[in-house]
């Protein structure tokens, strides 16, 4: 018993110990984030507290874990003062009240008014602000211009029949086995933005202003994009592996896709020797529409919000202005950094003007058509309800089922929008 | 027998000497779990939506009834039971005959015993991005290879339908666990004395009847944890769902761990989400009971 | 009888090899890939062997562990081999912890009989049916409320109550499997219950104790939910937090991620290697003859 008792009271000493050891440190303002470049974001910081007096850390977290990582910590009560914030989930932070609004602070109309206001409204919910953004851009099409001289086609395709012919030129040529890739796996990444470039190109929306659904009507936009996607499953023109693949940039880089829709910024990846097979063949084309509508696509943007953790949230809207606004001298500094020597998309007006940044996007993009693209992006304001994502996790099983034929879409549709009607009326939007 | 009889007058009762042997380890147990979980019990009987904060009720057993009557419970519990039973049909098939090799004496048995391990150790992220490479229908080497010995004329993608999604990730699980398995049954082996083995052969018993007579009976009690512990691991699969298929497609592989991980991180809905691991919890249990009275207690007898 | 001998082991090699190709087999492509261009990886046919050997992967991760920021490598790789240290320290905590007080939670549930012994050893059992996801932020929430979020000592106590239901029940199946004979003999020579443990079933479950302790620590170091959750700076982050790391939204260094993965299956197989001798047959046969 002696020798149990000795081993129990070690143990118990060793954990006090340890306890004791690891005690907390204070660092001034935590800024919390995924990895990207973490070495650029520390020396940002050690401008901000040159400039301000303040201290600040950043503590990144793994990027596809940092959402979960974030609920659990908000549930705990968060250490840090401002987080990067992705809008597909700001409505859900902003409901929870984990992140606040900075609408109405000092000096920040100024820095709105520089803003687009399709960039304002993904950073909003009911009606307030929550953040300034990191980087932002649209969705647009990329296309290997090495396939289509194979196959004997003169250029990037205007509308989605169009894309389907030359997918068939490509596919008869024996190119690739599969030109089009299209986004469809389960995941707040995939299946309803697809849905979305598809619909919006076809001049339609998924819900209409006051939050009504618009995709089950018979002949919508939305309900023509499935019946597209069908049509290029069962002609094998688009990729089976669609349903289930969470990296088309990887594909695109690995030369066995002719066509997809992607965030602007994977082009970077697309078109580096380092990380691709067919760099340099990567061009950037508007969505395409119809013979009616030109294109359409929706924008993205990750922004910079102050938690409900910030002890001193003066200090908290400092850090997020420097961020995500202008410096101590006046200056884009942040956002120009990013854009000039990362290619991140931005939003501040003034920058769109900057000759520099003009100049070292086009080494991997066309800023002109990618400009033009930015131009088509939908308004997406269902997205900013709370119950959106409680909506959209339970569409990608059936509609998945009904792109692939195996349930009927009119049914799928309609029961869809039954369950969004009773989420709506429940949350009294 | 008189110093037996002193020993036991020191020592005190049996169940004492059980509570005091079982103190650390439960205390440690209870200290961690305990508390968390009469969290979890008590979200679960609440309504508990973190995204409308101020409307927490109490509501029973609501959350229950409203998962028992919902083909949102049963149809993923379904699909929980199929993939766990192919899980641990082949993991416990795979590791016993494994185990059985490794326990034959050969020179160079230590270097492979440990290597056999070398799947649990990767970490799981590059765990997931190693079965997305050889799964990949486009560069990926399962089809390659496939492809190269001529079973297959054109590259499949094995993901994007059923029955083979499950197929695979029946496989791409087992294949993580198998390592666990065989190291308990080879643990289990070496308790079996060899000279059990040396008689039998002395009397004329074959391989098989020597397996069917004398290792598999000395070996049930450990293959009985090895099923338990791999069907409760099974059970709650969750982390190979999540990188390879999210649920798809069209809710094929929809199980019972990912819909607890989106009604509590996804939907933020902590009382949807604690019931239904209660429910899991409580099946899991059943079954553990189950098992353990038919594989465990049978020996005893 | 050599003829024969020779055909077994030939069976046996040809038995091994084919294990080895599918256990090992896919790793060895992780290893092949660590060598390579990240567009290598796409190549179709695949890649199998490098050419060029490419080494950047691993001399950032080496460079940047030694010389840290002046290695002007990215911050992953710079942090990875440091995090190893947290690893260690949770690992074999678990590893020694869940041996020793799992041996003696066993003990009774395997020997000694007293009310309550099935409800003991289904209780234990019980604390790991709900899923960690479930259990997760009620176990943040807690380990905020007392102060024990972002230090190590709290993983290795949460890893400690996932691991030890199993180790217990590991050990009690092989405790049971040693002759009662040899414990009444013991108990006749006027040893105590304890002495009993320690002189004769501690001894003789070797190989179960390895089996358990290399179980302890496998689970322990890929242990990844958790060393997420309790992790608030890099001074916690443990080596699967930091191979997590290489994705950052905007892109993936997948050939990093790789390497990453190739190096931190060296401790837990070194680790087994080590204290796999133990798990030698022939323990209990030996001593029931002497």
């Amino acid at each position: 018993m002696l020798r149990q008792r000795k081993l129990v009271t070690l143990l118990v000493v060793l954990v006090l110990l340890l306890g004791a050891v690891a005690s907390a440190q204070d660092d001034g303002l935590k800024l919390t984030g995924w990895p990207y470049e973490v070495d650029v974001v520390t020396e940002n910081l050690g401008r901000f507290t040159d400039q301000s007096g303040h201290g600040a850390v950043f503590l990144p977290f793994p990027s596809n874990e940092y959402r979960d990582k974030m609920v659990a910590s908000f549930v705990a009560g968060t250490e840090f003062d401002v987080a990067y914030v992705r809008d597909s989930y700001l409505a859900e932070w902003a409901s929870a009240g984990w992140i606040v609004p900075i609408s109405g602070l000092e000096g920040a109309d100024e820095l709105l008014a520089d803003l687009p206001a399709g960039i304002i409204e993904q950073m909003s919910y009911d009606g307030e602000v929550y953040g300034l953004p990191y980087y932002s851009g649209v969705q647009t099409m990329a296309y290997n211009a090495a396939h289509l001289e194979a196959a004997g086609v003169d250029g990037p395709p205007e509308t989605w029949d169009q894309m389907l012919e030359q997918a068939q030129m490509i596919k008869d040529a024996g190119v690739v086995e599969y030109p089009i890739l299209m986004q469809l796996r389960s995941g707040e990444n995939y299946l309803l933005r697809e849905w979305e470039t598809l619909t919006a190109s076809r001049g339609g929306r998924l819900f209409d202003e006051d939050f009504n659904p618009l995709f089950h009507l018979e002949g919508s936009a939305a309900w023509e994009a499935l019946d597209w996607l069908t049509e290029g499953l069962d002609a094998g023109l688009i990729d089976p592996a669609s349903i289930t693949d969470d990296d088309g940039t990887l594909l695109m880089a690995a030369g066995t896709t002719s066509f997809m829709t992607t965030t602007d910024y994977t082009l970077k990846a697309m078109n580096d020797p380092e990380q691709s097979n067919v760099a340099g063949d990567i061009k950037n084309a508007l969505v395409p529409g119809t013979d009616e509508v030109r294109s359409g696509t929706w924008g993205y943007v990750r922004l910079y919000a102050i938690t409900n953790g910030a002890e001193d949230k003066d200090a908290a809207w400092q850090l997020v202005q420097f961020l995500g606004g202008k410096d101590a001298t006046g200056e884009y500094y942040v956002p120009k950094r990013w854009a000039l020597e990362f290619g991140l998309g931005f939003s501040p007006a003034p920058l769109y003007e900057d000759e520099d940044v003009r100049n070292s996007l086009s080494g991997w993009i066309d800023p002109d058509l990618l400009s033009e693209q930015s131009e088509y992006a939908i308004s997406r304001p269902y997205r900013f309800v709370p119950f959106f994502s409680d909506w959209e996790i339970g569409s990608w099983g059936p509609l998945q089922a009904a792109i692939l034929g195996d349930a009927d879409k009119g049914d799928v549709l309609n029961e869809l929008a039954e369950e969004w009607n009773e989420l709506k009326e429940d949350w009294g939007y | 027998m008189q110093i037996r009889r002193e020993t036991q007058q020191k020592e005190m009762s049996q169940g004492m000497m059980a509570l005091l042997f079982s103190a650390p380890a439960v205390l440690i147990i209870a200290a961690t779990i305990l508390v968390p979980f009469l969290i979890a019990v008590f979200l679960s009987l609440h309504n508990w939506n973190l995204k409308r904060p101020g409307r927490e009720r109490f509501i029973g057993l609501e959350n229950y009834t409203d998962w028992l009557t919902d083909s949102d419970f049963w149809e993923p519990l379904q699909t929980t039971f199929t993939f766990a039973i192919g899980a641990v049909v082949l993991i416990v098939v795979v590791s016993l005959l494994i185990s059985l090799l490794l326990n034959e004496k050969f020179p160079g048995r230590g270097v492979l015993r440990a290597l056999l391990l070398v799947p649990w150790a990767i970490p799981s992220v590059v765990n997931a991005l190693l079965w997305k490479w050889l799964l990949n229908p486009q560069y990926g080497l399962v089809n390659a290879i496939a492809f190269e010995i001529g079973i297959i004329t054109e590259y499949q993608n094995v993901l994007g339908s059923m029955p083979s999604v499950m197929i695979w990730l029946v496989i791409a699980y087992s294949w993580i666990h198998i390592p666990l398995a065989t190291l308990l049954l080879l643990s289990g082996l070496q308790t079996i004395p060899s000279d059990i083995y040396e008689s039998a052969i002395v009397d004329g018993a074959g391989v098989r009847q020597r397996f069917l007579f004398i290792t598999l009976p000395m070996l049930r009690p450990m293959l009985s944890i090895v099923i338990i512990f791999e069907m409760i691991f099974a059970l709650k699969v969750f982390d190979i769902i999540f990188v390879l298929t999210a649920g798809g497609p069209a809710d094929a592989t929809n199980v019972l761990g990912w819909t607890i991980y989106t009604e509590t991180f996804r939907k933020l809905d902590f009382g949807a989400g604690s019931s239904i691991a209660m429910l899991l919890g409580g099946i899991t249990l059943a079954l553990a009971i189950l098992f353990y009275v038919f594989l465990d207690k049978g020996v005893e007898r | 009888m050599k003829q024969r001998a020779r055909i077994r082991l030939i069976v046996i090699y040809i038995s091994a090899a084919i294990v080895l190709l599918g256990t090992v087999g896919p790793f060895l492509w992780l290893v092949s890939s660590s060598f390579q261009y990240e567009r290598q990886l796409l190549n179709r046919p695949p890649q199998w062997l490098p050419n060029p050997i490419v080494l950047d992967s691993y001399r950032e991760i080496f460079e940047g562990a030694v010389l840290g920021e002046a290695s002007g490598v990215p911050y992953q790789s710079r942090i990875f081999l440091r995090s190893f240290a947290n690893s260690f320290f949770v690992a074999g905590s678990v590893a020694a912890i869940a041996v020793l007080t799992g041996a003696y939670a066993a003990y009774p549930l395997a020997r000694l009989d007293f009310r309550g012994r099935s409800t003991l050893l289904f209780g234990i059992l019980a604390s790991r049916l709900i899923p960690a996801l479930s259990l997760a932020i009620p176990i943040v929430l807690v380990a905020k409320q007392i102060g024990m979020s972002d230090k190590i000592i709290s993983l290795v106590f949460i890893n400690l109550s996932f691991i030890l239901p199993y180790v217990i029940w590991l050990l009690q199946s092989y405790f049971k499997s040693i002759p009662m004979e040899l414990e009444d003999a013991g108990r006749i020579d006027g040893c105590s219950r304890l002495q009993v443990v320690h002189k004769i079933i501690l001894p003789l479950s070797l190989p179960g104790l390895t089996s358990a302790g290399i179980l302890a620590f496998l689970l322990t170091w890929g242990e990844f939910l958790f060393a997420l959750l309790l992790s608030e700076s890099p001074a916690s982050y443990t080596s699967t937090v930091v191979v997590s790391l290489f994705a950052t939204d905007v892109d993936v260094s997948f050939v990093s991620i790789i390497t990453a993965g190739v190096i931190s299956v060296i401790p837990p197989i070194a680790f087994a290697l080590i204290f796999q001798r133990f798990i030698i047959s022939g323990l209990l046969s030996g001593s029931l003859k002497g």
